[in-house]
């Protein structure tokens, strides 16, 4: 167990400025998530911290050792690449001891090792299989397993599920949340799909164009946006953006429902919504129009919970709330959230 | 077309054409290599095997069967055994050689660095060179009175002089000393064989995902580990290639040996394929030139399956 | 064999490997040749080699035939080829029963035999015309078994011994040596005192091959009697392997073992040779590329052995054959016969390369190309005449340095003396059992068992041709 400081790391690549200036600080055994669309440079500041890349200046401290120009075998560090990188000719228990035997352990404990990794994953009777006659959950349980064996003080995990279908992501992603919480190692993990990491994040760190917006809580990340750019890649429909004057109103979608259903004790704000479009998912309606031309006509989302049990047409105008308290303000000029519009 | 429309049969259909039938279409696409084959492999090589059970001549075409006489023949001639010995000789230490230098080669061009196309080309240029050619380079550089590689040794004093090295003599007398002229012929297939297997094996080497080099890494392997535990293993069914594919190179070729040493001295450079041209063509003994050659044939049939083997293999993994 | 120039040894060096290079599986290959549509026509085919003169091909013999040609109402058509092509094309063509109307061998193609016409009528037509062939040439062509003439011979080339006078002179043998002995004596001495070796060939390679037929005949030994048994292992054999591994340590370093072909003449014109077996050429080469030695390089004949013998081999012996399938039977005796009347122009344009086969054959009158010899009636006058005044010889050379090899055919012989050539000589000579044999004692084997050896290969490859009826003899 570890803490990972990262002290103003860039990296360069070439002219192309990967990561820049990026400041960050872990708790022990905490669960830290890097969200971003691709390109944004968190896989490069995850293999900063293996020790894969090494910045271009910044220093990356472990454990309050500055590690920066040490390599990966001597940072206590396991990784887990998005493709596994399951070693192909050896068996799935010469995977798991491949690590162990590279620092020179006895065949007796790595033996006792790799079973008991094995054993934490439900992969015992896998053993003496080559990967490529495994599933890819099974692949993805081998790889975790040979991450683990040695019992690092930082796990560092690169789009683990991205590889696997619908169902099965779900699945592994509880069991690797329950499976962190117990062994309580510091984990960064590296991921683009907002649902995965509100899910598994003790922190959010949301970064675009190599730099952090923001970094919080699932529930911090998504209430309150740091920024515009925050505010529409985390949430999905994203947040609905509309101008006011030099500012940026926004909402969340499931925020913004039929005036009879919004409390409006706090002073809501409602609008005429001329719906243009209606997309029926099951559990809930997302309605597509635009609001009244008092705010210059901006097409936004509604997001109606089955229970909002209320006719509604494409093609026909109603009347829709927001609650004062779901509303965000953000500068125009500069994107970042303001406490402006409150007043 | 037309009889069919009147009888109404084929209303909105048309009649499958002859591009349709794609059993014969595929028949008709392979058959010329199939007949290539057979004409340019197949009818020497059964004509082969009827002239070594024959006293064929080269003045004499007329085919009288006299069974395995040529083949006990032969195999009481002691220069055919050097020759057998030498074959496989020559095949497995200059490809193994080439093998090893494939590898340092590859592994050095994988890196990035300013120039790496012109010292690839460079590499590649001994492949574009006809073999002959080639090979009259390198009698030169190993020439009795103006070898360059003695004059080298000479110049830094290892050759020439009383107490030198390698001896007082001016010259080493490469292809005159059976060890050094075994050597020499070894040194020129491996020369002729490194680009091929250094861009066999660099296709290798870049066919490892890099996510798998760094997996090993974060493991804690590299260098020498890393190297016989991941890349290695991860290359052999290639590198089985190169070997396999070095091997039918050097047991074939006769150019080498022929013009570098005509198997000299005393036969100790001999080879299959020199000895065949020399007892069949040049001693006008067709007979037996074709038995020899035809001791080939085992040794490059299992190779030649070992290679599908190992082809099949690659792609699997 | 010696080659005419630097660049020539190497294209041919070239030529050869790449057609060896085709012959890679064995030999089958070869043998197909695309079948033409036999169409009787006026037109002579001859296949030659590529001469190592080249002004002889391009001054003289491709202008020869067309000539010739023009004169006899008929195409030729004249294809040059490397000579280690000659083997493998021949028998391509005898197998596909198409090809040349003539081909031209450089040595006894004996083993074709049972594929080519007998010529007797032709030697005996130009023997009536032209008088005596040389016996050299007779017993390279005729097979005494079955009494055929498988080829017609009308030239042959000289293979004296050349040395550098100037060393030999230090040496205290101003004129060269006269016997194998001397060769130890002063060309040891040679090597001692002043650092050069002299080279003759223990390789693989025909000059090696020459070499070691002139050692053994002038030890009086032979592989062969003149009935063609074979009487290898014997007393004399083993003295002259012993001799030459005696040679070997006084004279000579290990480059002999790797000799090519063109290594002698090569050693020579670099001045790291005092004294090698080849033909003019070597010498001829050396006075286009270093004036200095040629000046130096001198002549002997046929070196004498311990009893006085002294035979040389004879270094390219022309032959033509007509195989069975050609259809100009007649206009191809006819250019052969045509041939012979005009061999003072291959003798002059050859640079005296080539010796003829028929001494007493008249030289035709008119202008024969060549400054003419003044009271020279017969192809001998031309002959003595030009070797006494080497019409080739540098402004400023010695005067007669060629004089000593005027009666050459009286020293020369052919492969197989004192019997004739057949195949089985053949393949001795192609497998190289003879430089090896003298190599293994050079090398350090004892003389008794690289004789014994040598024997066991050659007396297969005897009975082997024996059972196929061209080979005479018994043993």
């Amino acid at each position: 167990m570890a803490r990972i400081e990262i002290r103003d790391v860039s990296k360069l690549f070439g002219e192309v400025r990967a990561v820049e200036g990026v400041n960050l600080l872990s708790t022990e055994g905490e669960f830290l998530v890097l969200l971003g669309p691709s390109g944004c440079g968190k896989t490069t500041l995850l293999r900063m911290i293996a020790g894969i890349e090494e910045p271009t200046s910044g220093d990356i401290v472990i454990d309050g050792q500055v590690v920066t120009h040490l390599p990966p075998r001597v940072r206590n560090i396991a990784m887990v690449f998005q493709s596994y990188a399951l070693y192909p000719h050896m068996t799935v228990y010469k995977n798991i001891a491949f690590p162990l035997r590279a620092r020179g352990m006895g065949r007796a404990t790595i033996k006792d090792k790799v079973e008991w990794a094995a054993g934490m994953f439900g992969i015992g009777h896998l053993l003496d299989r080559k990967p490529r006659a495994l599933s890819g959950g099974e692949r993805q349980r081998v790889a975790l397993a040979r991450a683990m064996v040695r019992e690092p003080s930082v796990f560092l995990l690169d789009e683990p599920l991205s590889n696997l279908d619908a169902i099965l992501r779900a699945s592994a992603r509880e069991e690797l949340r329950q499976f962190q919480k117990r062994v309580a190692v510091t984990t960064v993990y590296v991921t683009h799909d907002q649902v995965e990491a509100m899910g598994l994040g003790d922190r959010i760190v949301v970064m675009s164009k190599g730099s952090i917006r923001q970094v919080g809580t699932p529930a911090e990340i998504y209430q309150w946006p740091a920024d515009t750019f925050v505010a529409t890649f985390v949430g999905s429909p994203p947040m609905n953006l509309m101008e006011q004057g030099d500012l940026l109103v926004g909402f969340r979608p499931e925020t913004f429902l039929p005036a009879e259903f919004v409390e409006v004790r706090d002073g809501g704000v409602t609008y005429p919504f001329e719906v243009t479009y209606l997309e029926y998912l099951g559990a809930e309606r997302l309605v597509y129009g635009n609001v009244g031309e008092k705010f210059q006509a901006r097409h936004v989302v509604s997001r109606l919970p089955g229970s909002v049990d209320v006719s509604i047409e494409a093609g026909s105008t109603y009347s829709f709330a927001v609650s004062r308290r779901d509303l965000r303000y953000f500068d125009r000029a500069s994107g970042l959230r303001t406490d402006k519009g409150l007043a | 077309m037309s009889g069919w429309q009147e009888d109404g049969t084929t209303v909105g259909l048309t009649r499958p054409g002859f591009r349709d039938q794609a059993g014969l279409l595929a028949k008709l696409m392979i058959a010329p290599a199939i007949i290539y084959i057979s004409a340019m492999i197949g009818i020497p090589f059964v004509l082969a095997i009827l002239y070594s059970l024959s006293d064929v001549t080269t003045g004499d075409p007329t085919l009288r069967l006299i069974g395995l006489q040529n083949f006990r023949e032969i195999l009481a001639d002691p220069v055919f055994r050097i020759s057998l010995k030498n074959t496989f000789f020559f095949a497995f230490v200059s490809v193994t050689l080439v093998i090893i230098l494939s590898r340092i080669l590859a592994t050095a061009l994988m890196a990035d660095f300013r120039g790496k196309w012109l010292v690839r080309f460079l590499i590649m240029l001994p492949w574009t060179a006809p073999i002959s050619l080639g090979t009259i380079g390198w009698l030169w550089m190993y020439d009795s009175i103006f070898s360059p590689i003695d004059w080298i040794l000479r110049s830094i004093g290892l050759l020439g002089t009383p107490g030198a090295l390698l001896g007082a003599q001016p010259n080493l007398y490469w292809l005159g000393e059976p060890k050094l002229a075994m050597a020499s012929v070894v040194l020129v297939h491996a020369w002729r064989l490194l680009p091929l297997a250094t861009v066999i094996q660099l296709a290798g080497l870049s066919s490892i995902p890099r996510e798998l080099l760094e997996a090993a890494e974060v493991d804690g392997a590299k260098g020498w580990r890393r190297t016989v535990e991941i890349t290695i293993p991860l290359t052999l069914p290639i590198i089985s290639i190169a070997f396999l594919f070095g091997l039918i190179f050097t047991f074939t070729d006769m150019t080498v040996v022929y013009v570098l040493t005509r198997g000299g001295p005393v036969h100790m450079t001999q080879v299959l394929s020199t000895w065949t041209f020399f007892k069949g063509i040049e001693g006008g003994d067709l007979a037996q030139g074709a038995a020899i050659s035809l001791f080939l044939f085992p040794a490059l049939a299992g190779v030649a399956a070992l290679m599908l083997r190992m082809a099949r293999r690659t792609e699997v993994v | 064999m010696a080659r005419a120039s630097k660049k020539g040894m190497t294209r041919r060096e070239f030529v050869k490997a790449a057609t060896v290079g085709t012959v890679a599986m064995g030999v089958a290959p070869e043998i197909f040749l695309p079948r033409q549509s036999a169409a009787v026509s006026r037109e002579l085919k001859i296949l030659v080699w590529s001469h190592f003169v080249p002004r002889f091909d391009k001054e003289w013999f491709d202008n020869f035939t067309k000539n010739w040609g023009k004169a006899n109402d008929v195409t030729v058509k004249v294809d040059h080829i490397g000579l280690a092509e000659i083997p493998s094309r021949t028998a391509a063509e005898v197998s596909a029963g198409q090809g040349h109307d003539l081909i031209e061998w450089i040595s006894p193609p004996s083993q074709f035999e049972p594929s080519v016409l007998d010529l007797s009528d032709v030697v005996k037509e130009a023997e009536k015309r032209f008088g005596k062939q040389h016996p050299l040439c007779r017993r390279s062509s005729y097979n005494p078994l079955t009494k055929k003439y498988y080829s017609f011979c009308p030239g042959w080339t000289i293979d004296p011994g050349n040395y550098r006078k100037s060393l030999w002179e230090k040496a205290g043998k101003p004129n060269g040596p006269e016997t194998w002995e001397d060769l130890i004596t002063f060309g040891g001495k040679i090597k001692k005192e002043q650092g050069i070796q002299l080279g003759i060939g223990l390789s693989q390679e025909i000059d090696s091959n020459m070499a070691a037929r002139a050692l053994l005949w002038s030890f009086d030994s032979s592989i062969q009697d003149a009935k063609e048994n074979v009487v290898l292992n014997s007393k004399n054999t083993v003295a002259a392997v012993e001799y030459m591994a005696r040679l070997f340590k006084e004279a000579m370093v290990p480059e002999v073992f790797a000799w090519t072909a063109v290594s002698n003449n090569q050693a020579l014109i670099a001045g790291r040779a005092a004294y090698i077996l080849n033909s003019v050429s070597a010498y001829r080469s050396a006075q286009k590329e270093v004036p200095e030695i040629a000046k130096d390089v001198y002549f002997t004949p046929a070196l004498k052995g311990p009893r006085g013998a002294n035979w040389s081999c004879e270094h390219v012996i022309y032959n033509y054959i007509i195989p069975k399938y050609s259809k100009n039977v007649d206009m191809a005796k006819k250019f052969l016969l045509a041939l012979v009347e005009n061999y003072d122009q291959a003798m002059y344009s050859s640079e005296l390369y080539n010796s003829p086969a028929f001494f007493d054959a008249p030289i035709p009158s008119g202008d024969r190309g060549y400054p003419a010899v003044k009271g020279a009636k017969k192809l001998r006058d031309l002959h003595n005449s030009w070797f006494d005044d080497d019409p080739f010889a540098l402004p400023g050379e010695a005067k007669g340095k060629l004089s000593v090899l005027k009666d050459a055919e009286k020293w020369s012989t052919n492969v197989g003396h004192p019997g004739p050539a057949n195949p089985a000589e053949g393949e001795v000579f192609a497998t190289f059992i003879l430089p090896n044999m003298l190599a293994n004692a050079a090398r350090g084997m004892k003389a008794e068992e690289a004789v014994a050896q040598a024997e066991l290969l050659v007396k297969a490859i005897f009975a082997k041709w024996r059972k196929k009826g061209l080979v005479g003899g018994t043993k």
